[in-house]
C-alpha cells in the first residue's frame, strides 16, 4: 500500500464518521483530552461509557447521568451507538475517535462544581436525620444500609468498625490536626464494598466534599494526602481516579448538590440529590456526610 | 459436603445495578448457599472471607478484576451455577445491543422504510427530545414523546406548532397509550371497542383500561397527553385535540377523561368542550371537588368509579374472606406504589372516609409525610425523588424491597397496601419478586395488593394473582377495592377481632 493510498483510506474513513457533538465537558475530563492520548474503551453500560488512557478514566455519558468533573455529556443515545469493550480510542482537544465515531468536542461548554453555599445556616441534627432516612430508604446492599439498619450482612460486620475506626481518627484530627493520617482509619475503607466504585470510596468522597464544603481544610489536605497515596493499590483504576478527583476538589454535580442542600439545612433535597447517583453511591456518600458531620458539625 | 467456586474475570467493569442483579440471580441459583460478585480489593476479599466463600484463586484476584465466589451444596451444583453465571455474565451488557445494521439511524430513514407510517414514538434524553419531535412533525408524522425533562415552555410551543399543522403530540413524560388497539410504552393488552380514554396520567389510563377489558369491554383508543398538558402554561392543547379526535371517531361511543385536577381556567376550557359533543363523557380529574359538569358529563371520584360510569354498570367485587385475617399489629396503613396514580385514588379512597392520610405526592386534604410522619401513609415510589438515576418500580420491583422490609418491621403498621403493575414495558414477573421479598415473613402486617392488568398481558393477570395469593397477599379486583379493603382492615374493629383470635 503506499502513502497516497493510505491517505485516500484515511480521508474515505474520515467522512464516513458518525458524529456525535459533546455538549458539556466536566474540568477534568476537558484537561485530559488537552493532554490528548490514546486509549480504550474500558466498559459499555446502558447510558454511559468509559475510556481509560494510562490509569486515568473518563467517562461518556447521555445527559440523564449528570455533570460531573470526569465526565463529557453527548448528545447520544449511549446504547445506540454500538461500542464495546476493548475499542481503541484517540483522545485530542477537539474530539474523541472511537472506530467511525468522533464526538465532538468544538461547541461544548466546560463544567466546574458549582460554590459551596455559605455562609452555612445550621447543621443541627442533619446528619442523624440522614442517618435515619438511611436505614429505611437504601438499597439493602449498600452501605449505608449496613452502616444505619440493624442488619447483619457480611459487609455490615467488616465496615462497622472500620467506619468506627475513622469516625474516631477523624474526631483527633479535629482537636489535633497535627497528628497523620492512622494509615487503617481511611485505608480500611478503600476498595470496599460493592459497586462499580466501591462504597467505601464512595463514603470517603462524601466526607472529603464535606470537609471541603464546611472549610476543614487542614483535615481535608490530610484526607486527601492519605486517600491519594493509598487508592492506587487498594482499589480499581476507575474508581482511583474518582477518588483522586474528589481529594483535589472535584465532586460531581449530584454529591454537589447534596452537600450544598445539607449546608443550608434541606435534607430532603439532599436525599433527592444522593438517589440520582447511581444504585447504591449516592447513598454510600451520604453515609460519609453523615457521619463527618457528626464529628466536624458539632 | 459444600465447594467454594471462584472465577475472575480481570479489568472488567459493570455498573452497580447490574453487579446487584446478577448477584441476586446468581445466589438464587440450584444448590447455592452463598454468592458474592464484587471488585477484587483487598478490602472486598475481607469481605468474601467473612462469608466463607473466597477461595485461592479469588485471593489472586488484583483491585481492577472482578471475583465471582460462590459456596454451593456439593461439586455438582458448583459446576452448574458456575455454568450459568458465565452465561449471565457473557450476556450483552447493554440492553437490545447489538443494533442491527439494518435499523433505521433517523426518523427520516425510518419513513422511507415504513411510509405509510403516522406516527413517530420519541425516547431520547429530555435535552433532545423536543428537536426530534420537530422532525417527527416536519415529515408529517404524529409523535408521542416518551421523554421527560422537556422545559414546559418548550412543551407549549412543540404542541402550538403541531397543532398549527394538524397533528397532536402525546407528551413529553407520555408513559401509556394505545391507539387502535396497539399498546404503546406501558399499557396493557385490551380488547378495542367502544370507549376511548383520554389521559393525563399512566397508570390511571392502564388501571381503567383493564377494568374495563375484564368487565368484558373493550378500548378504541387511549390517547396519553403528558402530565402536564392540563397545567395553565400548555393549555389543554392535546387533550382538547383527543376530545376532538375520538368525537369524530365513529368507533367510539363513551370517552373518559383521566387526569390530577387542572387549573380551573384549563378546566373550563376542556368541560367547555365536552359540552359540545353529542356523546356521554366521564370525567375522572381524581382529587377535584366540585367541576361545573355540562349536562353529557359525569364525574367519577376514583379511577374504578371511572370504569364503572363507562360501562355503565357497577363492578362486580370478588367477596373475600376476612375471617382468618389478624390484624393484631397497629392500626396504620402503608402504602407502596409503583403507579402515581393508584397512590393518588388511594389517598382519595381515605379521605372519602374521613380518614386522615398523608404522602409523599399528596392530594388536597392529604399531608405532607416526612420523617415523623405517623398513621396511614401513602408512599408513591415511581415519584422522580425515588428514581432519579435509578429504575422504575413497574421496571425494578426492587426498588419496593427495602420501604416494604421497612414496613413489615414497623410495628405501627398493621396493613400493607400494594399494586402490582402489569403489561408492557413493565417487570416480567412482579408478582414473583414480591412473593420472594414476602417468603419467611413470620406474623406481622396484613398484605392487601391490586393487580393493574389482563391475562392477555405478556404476565397473564390471572398467575400473577396466584402468585400473590401464594405468598399469603389478599389480592382485591381493582386498587380502589384494595385500598378500602385496607381501610376496613385497619380499623379498631378489626384488630379487635384479630386481638380476640390470637
Amino acid at each position: 500500500m503506499t502513502l497516497a493510498s493510505d491517505a485516500i483510506d484515511t480521508a474515505s474513513i474520515a467522512l464516513r464518521r458518525r458524529v456525535v457533538p459533546i455538549v458539556r465537558a466536566g474540568v477534568l475530563a476537558r484537561e485530559m483530552c488537552r493532554r490528548g492520548g490514546r486509549g480504550d474503551v474500558a466498559a459499555v453500560f446502558a447510558r454511559s461509557l468509559y475510556v481509560r488512557i494510562g490509569d486515568e478514566f473518563l467517562c461518556i455519558g447521555e445527559p440523564g447521568i449528570g455533570n460531573g468533573p470526569l465526565t463529557l455529556i453527548a448528545s447520544a443515545r449511549i446504547s445506540g451507538l454500538g461500542l464495546r469493550r476493548g475499542q481503541a480510542a484517540s483522545i485530542a482537544e477537539q474530539c474523541i475517535v472511537i472506530g467511525d465515531l468522533r464526538f465532538d468536542l468544538d461547541r461544548c461548554e466546560t463544567w466546574r462544581r458549582p460554590r459551596w453555599p455559605g455562609p452555612i445556616v445550621r447543621l443541627g441534627d442533619i446528619g442523624a436525620a440522614i442517618a435515619r432516612r438511611a436505614a429505611t430508604q437504601s438499597p439493602p446492599d449498600s452501605l449505608a444500609y449496613a452502616l444505619f439498619a440493624a442488619n447483619d450482612t457480611p459487609l455490615a460486620r467488616i465496615a462497622r468498625p472500620r467506619v468506627a475506626c475513622f469516625a474516631a481518627w477523624l474526631s483527633e484530627q479535629r482537636h489535633d490536626s497535627s497528628c497523620p493520617a492512622q494509615a487503617n482509619a481511611v485505608t480500611s475503607l478503600i476498595g470496599l464494598g460493592p459497586g462499580l466504585t466501591p462504597s467505601g470510596d464512595d463514603f470517603l468522597m462524601g466526607a472529603l466534599a464535606l470537609l471541603d464544603a464546611v472549610g476543614q481544610t487542614k483535615i481535608h489536605a490530610i484526607l486527601a494526602q492519605a486517600v491519594t497515596d493509598a487508592a492506587p493499590t487498594l482499589t480499581s483504576p476507575l474508581s482511583a481516579c474518582f477518588l483522586r478527583a474528589a481529594a483535589a476538589g472535584h465532586v460531581g454535580e449530584s454529591l454537589h448538590d447534596a452537600v450544598a442542600s445539607i449546608l443550608v439545612g434541606n435534607g430532603d433535597a439532599a436525599v433527592a440529590a444522593a438517589r440520582r447517583v447511581g444504585h447504591t453511591s449516592g447513598w454510600d456518600m451520604l453515609a460519609g456526610v453523615a457521619v463527618t458531620l457528626r464529628i466536624v458539625g458539632s | 459436603m459444600s465447594v467454594i467456586v471462584n472465577e475472575i474475570r480481570r479489568a472488567t467493569y459493570l455498573d452497580s445495578i447490574v453487579l446487584m442483579r446478577l448477584s441476586r440471580q446468581i445466589a438464587a441459583l440450584p444448590g447455592v448457599e452463598e454468592a458474592g460478585l464484587i471488585t477484587g480489593t483487598a478490602a472486598n476479599k475481607d469481605i468474601l472471607r467473612d462469608a466463607g466463600i473466597l477461595g485461592p484463586e479469588g485471593e489472586t484476584a488484583a483491585p481492577g478484576d472482578l471475583i465471582l465466589a460462590l459456596r454451593a451444596i456439593d461439586a455438582a451444583a458448583g459446576a452448574a451455577a458456575l455454568a450459568e453465571a458465565k452465561r449471565l455474565l457473557d450476556r450483552p451488557a447493554v440492553p437490545g445491543a447489538p443494533v442491527s445494521a439494518d435499523s433505521p439511524r433517523t426518523l427520516r430513514a425510518a419513513v422511507r422504510d415504513m411510509p405509510d407510517a403516522n406516527l413517530a414514538l420519541i425516547s431520547v434524553p429530555g435535552d433532545f427530545a423536543v428537536a426530534e419531535a420537530r422532525k417527527a412533525l416536519d415529515l408529517g408524522l404524529h409523535a408521542m414523546v416518551f421523554s421527560d425533562n422537556v422545559p414546559i415552555a418548550e412543551e407549549a410551543a412543540l404542541k402550538r406548532e403541531a397543532r398549527a399543522r394538524g397533528l397532536m403530540v402525546m407528551g413529553p413524560d407520555c408513559g401509556t397509550a394505545i391507539i387502535a388497539g396497539l399498546p404503546l410504552a406501558f399499557a396493557n393488552v385490551v380488547p378495542r371497542g367502544d370507549i376511548g380514554i383520554v389521559g393525563a396520567s399512566g397508570t390511571g389510563i392502564q388501571e381503567i383500561s383493564c377494568l374495563i377489558a375484564r368487565a368484558g369491554r373493550g378500548v378504541s383508543h387511549a390517547i396519553g397527553t403528558g402530565g402536564r398538558d392540563l397545567k395553565a402554561e400548555v393549555g389543554a392543547i392535546t387533550t382538547l385535540m383527543a376530545i376532538d379526535a375520538l368525537d369524530a371517531d365513529a368507533a367510539t361511543a363513551h370517552v373518559v377523561l383521566v387526569s390530577k385536577p387542572p387549573a380551573a381556567a384549563v378546566a373550563r376550557l376542556v368541560l367547555d368542550r365536552v359540552g359540545r359533543s353529542a356523546k356521554p363523557f366521564t370525567i375522572c380529574f381524581i382529587g377535584a371537588a366540585d367541576l361545573p359538569l355540562p349536562a353529557n358529563a359525569r364525574a367519577a371520584p376514583t379511577l374504578k368509579a371511572a370504569a364503572e360510569l363507562a360501562l355503565g354498570r357497577p363492578l362486580a367485587t370478588r367477596p373475600l374472606d376476612l375471617t382468618s385475617v389478624q390484624t393484631a399489629r397497629g392500626g396504620s396503613v402503608r402504602g407502596l406504589f409503583a403507579g402515581g396514580t393508584l397512590c393518588t385514588e388511594a389517598q382519595i379512597v381515605f379521605i372519602a372516609a374521613g380518614l386522615p392520610v398523608a404522602s409523599n405526592v399528596p392530594v388536597p386534604g392529604a399531608a405532607t409525610v416526612n420523617g415523623a410522619t405517623v398513621g396511614h401513609v401513602m408512599i408513591d415510589l415511581g415519584d422522580d425523588a425515588f428514581t432519579r438515576g435509578r429504575p422504575h418500580p413497574m421496571i425494578e420491583p426492587a426498588v419496593r424491597d427495602a420501604p416494604l422490609a421497612a414496613a413489615l418491621a414497623d410495628p405501627g403498621v398493621g396493613v400493607i397496601l400494594l399494586d402490582v403493575v402489569l403489561g408492557y414495558g413493565a417487570h416480567p414477573d412482579p408478582a414473583g419478586h414480591l412473593a420472594q421479598a414476602l417468603a419467611g415473613r413470620r406474623d406481622g402486617a396484613v398484605i392487601v395488593a391490586s393487580v393493574t392488568g389482563t391475562d392477555a398481558d405478556p404476565q397473564p393477570r390471572s398467575e400473577q394473582v396466584a402468585k400473590l395469593e401464594q405468598a399469603g397477599v389478599m389480592v382485591a379486583d381493582s386498587n380502589a377495592d384494595a385500598a378500602a379493603l385496607a381501610m376496613a382492615l385497619a380499623s379498631p374493629a378489626a384488630r379487635q377481632r384479630g386481638a380476640a383470635a390470637q
